[in-house]
């Protein structure tokens, strides 16, 4: 019987977001053979997200999309190459590692896990009905359909104030529904301030999410609980921001550590449990979530997977 | 076989430059409709796919029949304009 020759490459990073692309530089310069795979949109959280002021370098800010951009640019520009597809499981063969994805099986000496974050979803009766119907969790994608509409935006970090923020170029207002008090950054408090005395963002602090109501296939209101009592607000649509849920998922049963909340653990070179696996940006345990970090985290297991490849016996070869 | 494609797409939407880039891949040429630039035609892009989002696909074939593809999801994009 003819043997199955498994395609190899020196490494596989999972994911192609900001920890990803970073990472990818830094292997791809230095001529180390690196594939990425990517179930989304390359740039990840970050390309969908309406501006990023904080990354260094960009002393105005730039969008979201532009950075994802620059990021897939400069990583193919030294010769990445994304596949679009998944892994669905990383099996330990010692040496190699085999990654089974949508596109098959796959060999690397060494891998990056840099699966980042997807938002969560609330759990609430009319969520899942109204998806994409009126309940949303891309404001960029998405905000363009409410324009001169009402809308809620249910969170208080940092991407619910954000998005916020972006919508009220659409919608003619915006009631803000936070659990318990706003967590966003000061920065971001203040501009808030800005769409609240100007009448476009009214904030509701202790204010629950309890169900999405529709009507005739749209939605129309949203009920929660303040104060111990009911409260109903009029919307056109819902845009949810209450978190990120880490995209470890495709690691059960892999032997690969995760902590309390699913994200993967590490030691301080950014390997995991399993010798050759690594880990970098938003799902790694520990992460403080921030693209910068996430870039410095990618620069950073790079270099750490080319000690590790040095110190291996054989140079892949196909 | 493809007739014409057309793409409704926003300004901000990450997933939009995907379907370009994709279907440009494929050497597929194809009519873009932004939403921000054509308010007008939101309507037209809820009606045809069901959906208050972007990108949104048409995929119309030589016999006029239609196929419409949801966001940047090659499992059915793929297949409507093999």
């Amino acid at each position: 019987m003819a043997e199955t020759t498994i395609p190899k490459h020196d490494v596989i990073i999972i994911g192609a977001g900001p920890a990803a692309l970073s990472a990818a530089i830094y292997t791809t310069r230095e001529d180390i053979d690196t594939l990425l795979f990517e179930r989304g949109v390359p740039g990840g959280l970050a390309a969908i997200t309406d501006w990023v002021d904080n990354y260094p370098g960009f002393p105005k800010g730039l969008a979201g999309l532009e950075l994802a951009g620059n990021l897939q640019a400069q990583a193919e520009r030294f010769g990445a190459v994304i596949e679009f597809g998944e892994v669905l499981k990383i099996h330990d063969e010692g040496e190699l590692k085999r990654l089974e994805t949508t596109s098959g099986d796959y060999h690397a000496r060494a891998v990056l896990i840099a699966t980042g974050s997807d938002y969560k979803k609330i759990g609430v009766p009319g969520e899942v009905d109204y998806y994409a119907r009126g309940v949303h969790y891309c404001a960029t994608c998405d905000g363009a359909f409410y324009r001169d509409k009402r809308l809620v935006v249910v969170g208080g970090g940092n991407s619910a104030i954000q998005e916020a923020m972006f919508l009220t170029r659409f919608a003619s207002h915006i009631d803000l529904l936070v659990r318990s008090t706003i967590k966003a950054s000061d920065v971001l408090q203040k501009e808030l301030q800005k769409h609240v005395d100007a009448g476009k963002i009214t904030v509701h602090l202790g204010t629950t999410t309890d169900e999405i109501v529709g009507e005739d296939g749209a939605v129309r209101r949203v009920r929660g609980t303040q104060a111990g009592k009911p409260v109903e607000f009029e919307t056109d649509g819902v845009f949810v921001f209450v978190g990120l849920k880490p995209n470890s998922e495709f690691l059960d049963g892999s032997g690969i550590e995760l902590d309390h909340i699913h994200l993967v653990s590490s030691d301080e070179n950014l390997q995991t449990n399993m010798a050759g696996v690594f880990v970098a940006g938003d799902i790694r345990s520990g992460a403080t979530m921030q693209i910068a970090s996430a870039a410095g985290e990618g620069a950073t297991a790079a270099l750490k997977i080319r000690e590790y490849l040095e110190g291996m016996p054989h140079p892949v070869q196909n | 076989m493809v007739k014409n494609i057309t793409i409704f797409t926003t300004t901000t939407c990450a997933y939009c430059p995907m379907v370009k880039k994709y279907l440009g891949a494929k050497g597929f040429t194809y009519d873009e409709v932004n939403l921000d630039e054509h308010p007008e035609r939101q309507q037209e892009a809820l009606a045809l796919s069901g959906a208050l989002t972007v990108p949104v696909t048409v995929v119309t074939k030589q016999d006029d029949s239609r196929e419409v593809v949801v966001g940047y999801n090659l499992a059915k994009l793929a297949p409507a304009v093999a």
